[in-house]
């Protein structure tokens, strides 16, 4: 009915990019089943494989083990990664948030130092923010960092850190100048998760797991030449690191979404009951919000790192909330419970456990616990809410 | 799926918000409020639309039209949705002009689509009737040379030309001319978009197309995406409106948009805003290069379109306090345009349950 000779493609590959997904698709149908146990060894060894095939790093620099692609392969190749269900990387927080922050402002050494293990995980990150005194308020945040000599020497605590318990290497804010003004004394630096003077405490969470840690530093010397960014610049390097996380965040999580949206079909098809007209309406307004917020991160990819991405952030997570509810609801009294636990309870069934595994991570009781933290972690709902009115709207400031 | 605009959109988005502020600023708007003055104020406005070509852009370059796609319609419906223009253009430069186009026959191109590409005359489209629901097979089917009776028909009664598209049986669709009809004003809340029950009597319907359900329900489809597409701009606009107004407004000595409980609220707007915009360009891409997948698209833009505009223009007039409720503020204009759309080509239970069978959940 149209003349399409003289419209963009929007919706098509252009060759090249078929080319590329036909590549990602063969290549995680050939190996997705290969995958081991959703344990730490297990993951380890995937991501190593996914690095050695070039599916890591695709928009990272060629020179640090990155591929210098561009933002659509990326999600070209998030996309093929949701179809093959490929399980959630175990350096997430270094491929999605410390890499590129690295990338951004770190220096020349400690990119050829510290990215490509990061890629292959030979080298397990952390991020250290939080604070139990400067959650939202970040900027409270009391670690000091004493200059000595060609060393910073850095006492205080961390507390959500994801991943901690695993975790090589942490990136971390930390406050150089107490005199300055909040915002100002601050500085960003990578502390080794093995130096004397650093513990990591578990920190069981509702879902009876301990993904997250609180992380003691007690007299920890770091040396100088770990410093991201320039001294007292830290509050900025944060930041830019923030608006990256969400919108990676929120970039990956909305595969997981996808993976957990085509879980709740799965469920539903396989029950003897139908839904009835109401049930069908919530999956379907599931999927109209799922889809919508996907071409929102597309639409706004340009924007996401910058205030934006809190929009993205927000939506997702209640995004999330709302899927983990519809398929409880959907999917009837078995949907909360967690598949393959009989009687008696095997030796290792504790309620609380080190790492998820499949069985529980796939579950809907896990994903509907888990979600509640959606909300909270990396900046609250509520923060997020007022920096899009103001960073975004420019509402006056509260 | 790639958002960014041409060189040509951005042309035409930005040359449609100027003209628009100039030639539609609020005192013509709201000179369709006046009784009697409806249809002048919106006759100045059609004359230079048609100039501007924006008739056009769904009509083949054969039949005189610039032959665009749908991302090029929304890309301005986006602009004309934020100043609530009239009707028309949607009547007759979406519905018609993708009915003729779709289902009428050469001879039947060549006498209207020139002319509505042009603004010589307008035209609009009957679709549905009392008690059809938004499901073409609810439509009663009609048998040739009978009376007929449509409901919710858009600008019938500044149309020179209405047309029926009505079921004849089966999966058989005809479009027809009614000549002679009698119209009534059926009292829409949104004045500027009048809805009309338009009657037609045995004998005075002349055939000048055929074809399926399949193709009623894509001419629906098209108009319902551009729709979408006006429910996002009309959506920015009344938060534009809004954040002008809490940054100015002060209680307790300062501007109650620093207020958290109101900052969040407009946040909520722009989220949902985002959504459904990003909904009605992927849905018109879709119409363009996808279009097997058009019904899905259009009700998912639909649905997201349908959770946002309400939503958002009943924040806004929360968030003006007392004076959001007047007359004299335009936020119930915006209310109104967005109440009404909501029960135009299908509300949310319908759309919901046209993608809930897709998924194969019913």
């Amino acid at each position: 009915m149209y003349n399409d000779t003289c419209q963009m493609a929007r919706l098509h590959d252009s060759p090249g990019e078929a080319a590329f997904r036909s590549r990602a698709r063969a290549w995680l149908e050939e190996h997705a089943a290969s995958i081991g146990k959703h344990d730490i060894d297990g993951l380890k060894a995937w991501q190593r494989k996914l690095y050695e095939a070039g599916w890591l790093g695709l928009t990272w620099p060629a020179e640090y083990g990155g591929r210098g692609l561009g933002f659509r392969e990326q999600a070209i190749y998030n996309e093929e990664a949701a179809r093959a269900k490929a399980p959630p990387s175990i350096n997430n927080i270094g491929l999605m948030i410390a890499g590129p922050a690295l990338i951004a402002v770190g220096s020349d050494s400690q990119k050829q130092r510290y990215l490509k293990p990061m890629l292959t995980a030979e080298e397990i990150w952390c991020q250290g923010f939080s604070e139990p005194n400067a959650g939202s308020d970040l900027a409270a945040l009391q670690t000091r960092a004493v200059s000595d000599g060609d060393d910073y020497v850095l006492t205080g605590q961390k507390i959500w850190t994801s991943n901690s318990l695993i975790a090589d290497y942490i990136w971390l804010l930390a406050r150089t100048d107490p005199d300055a003004p909040r915002h100002k004394g601050i500085t960003a630096m990578i502390v080794d998760m093995k130096a004397p003077g650093v513990t990591v405490k578990p920190l069981t969470q509702l879902t009876g797991e301990a993904e997250f840690g609180e992380v003691f530093l007690d007299e920890v010397r770091v040396p100088k030449s770990n410093r991201v960014g320039a001294e007292n610049d830290g509050w900025i390097v944060g930041m830019k690191t923030f608006t990256r996380e969400r919108a990676n965040i929120s970039i990956n999580l909305s595969v997981r979404l996808q993976q957990q949206f085509d879980r709740l079909l799965e469920g539903v098809r396989d029950r003897d009951v139908p839904l009835d007209a109401q049930q069908a309406r919530e999956v379907a307004q599931a999927y109209v919000d799922s889809q919508c917020l996907n071409q929102t991160c597309e639409r706004l990819a340009a924007r996401l790192f910058g205030f934006e991405s809190s929009v993205v952030k927000v939506a997702w997570a209640e995004m999330n909330q709302q899927l983990q509810e519809v398929g409880l609801s959907t999917l009837g009294p078995d949907a909360p419970l967690l598949p393959g636990t009989g009687f008696p309870r095997e030796a290792d069934a504790s309620p609380i456990r080190e790492h998820a595994g499949e069985t529980f991570d796939k579950s809907w009781q896990f994903g509907y616990l888990r979600a509640r933290a959606n909300t909270i972690e990396g900046g609250t709902s509520e923060i997020l809410r007022s920096v899009i009115a103001e960073r975004v709207l420019g509402l006056p400031r509260g | 799926m790639d958002f960014s605009l041409s060189d040509e959109q951005i042309l035409l988005r930005d040359s449609a918000r100027e003209f628009l502020a100039t030639e539609w600023p609020v005192p013509e708007l709201r000179r369709m409020l006046d009784p009697g003055q409806a249809d002048s104020a919106a006759s100045g406005l059609w004359l230079k639309m048609a100039e501007l070509g924006w008739l056009a852009i769904l009509v083949g370059e054969d039949d005189g039209g610039l032959d665009l796609g749908m991302f090029d319609l929304v890309v301005l419906m986006d602009e004309t949705g934020r100043r609530l223009i009239p009707g028309g253009l949607h009547a007759s430069g979406v519905l018609a002009a993708t009915a003729i186009g779709r289902v009428g026959t050469a001879q039947a191109r060549q006498r209207f689509l020139p002319d509505i590409a042009e603004g010589l005359k307008k035209a609009t489209v009957g679709v549905y009737e009392a008690g059809s629901g938004w499901s073409p097979m609810l439509l009663e089917p009609h048998s040739a040379g009978s009376g007929q009776t449509k409901r919710y028909v858009p600008d019938a009664a500044t149309a020179d030309v209405i047309l029926f598209l009505s079921r004849t049986g089966g999966n058989a669709v005809e479009l027809a001319v009614a000549h002679e009809p009698e119209i009534t004003d059926l009292q829409s809340m949104d004045v500027t978009r009048p809805l009309f029950e338009v009657s037609c009597k045995p004998g005075m319907l002349e055939t000048i197309g055929t074809g399926t359900v399949a193709d009623l329900q894509a001419i629906v489809d098209h108009a319902t995406i551009a729709l979408s597409a006006e429910m996002a701009g009309a959506s920015s606009q009344v938060l534009d409106l809004t954040v002008e107004y809490v940054k100015s407004r002060k209680q307790f000595g300062r501007p109650v948009g620093s207020f958290q409980a109101v900052q969040h609220r407009a946040a909520d707007m722009l989220i949902a805003i985002e959504k459904g915009r990003s909904a009605a360009y992927y849905a018109a891409a879709v119409a363009d290069e996808q279009p097997e997948r058009l019904g899905e698209a259009a009700s998912m833009a639909k649905a997201a379109a349908n959770s946002m505009a309400v939503r958002v223009a009943e924040a806004g007039i929360q968030l003006h306090g007392g004076l959001g409720f007047t007359w004299e503020q335009d936020l119930h204009l915006y209310l109104k345009r967005a109440k009404a759309s909501e029960f135009t080509y299908g509300d949310t239970k319908w759309h919901l349950d046209r993608i809930a069978h897709r998924l194969g959940l019913s």
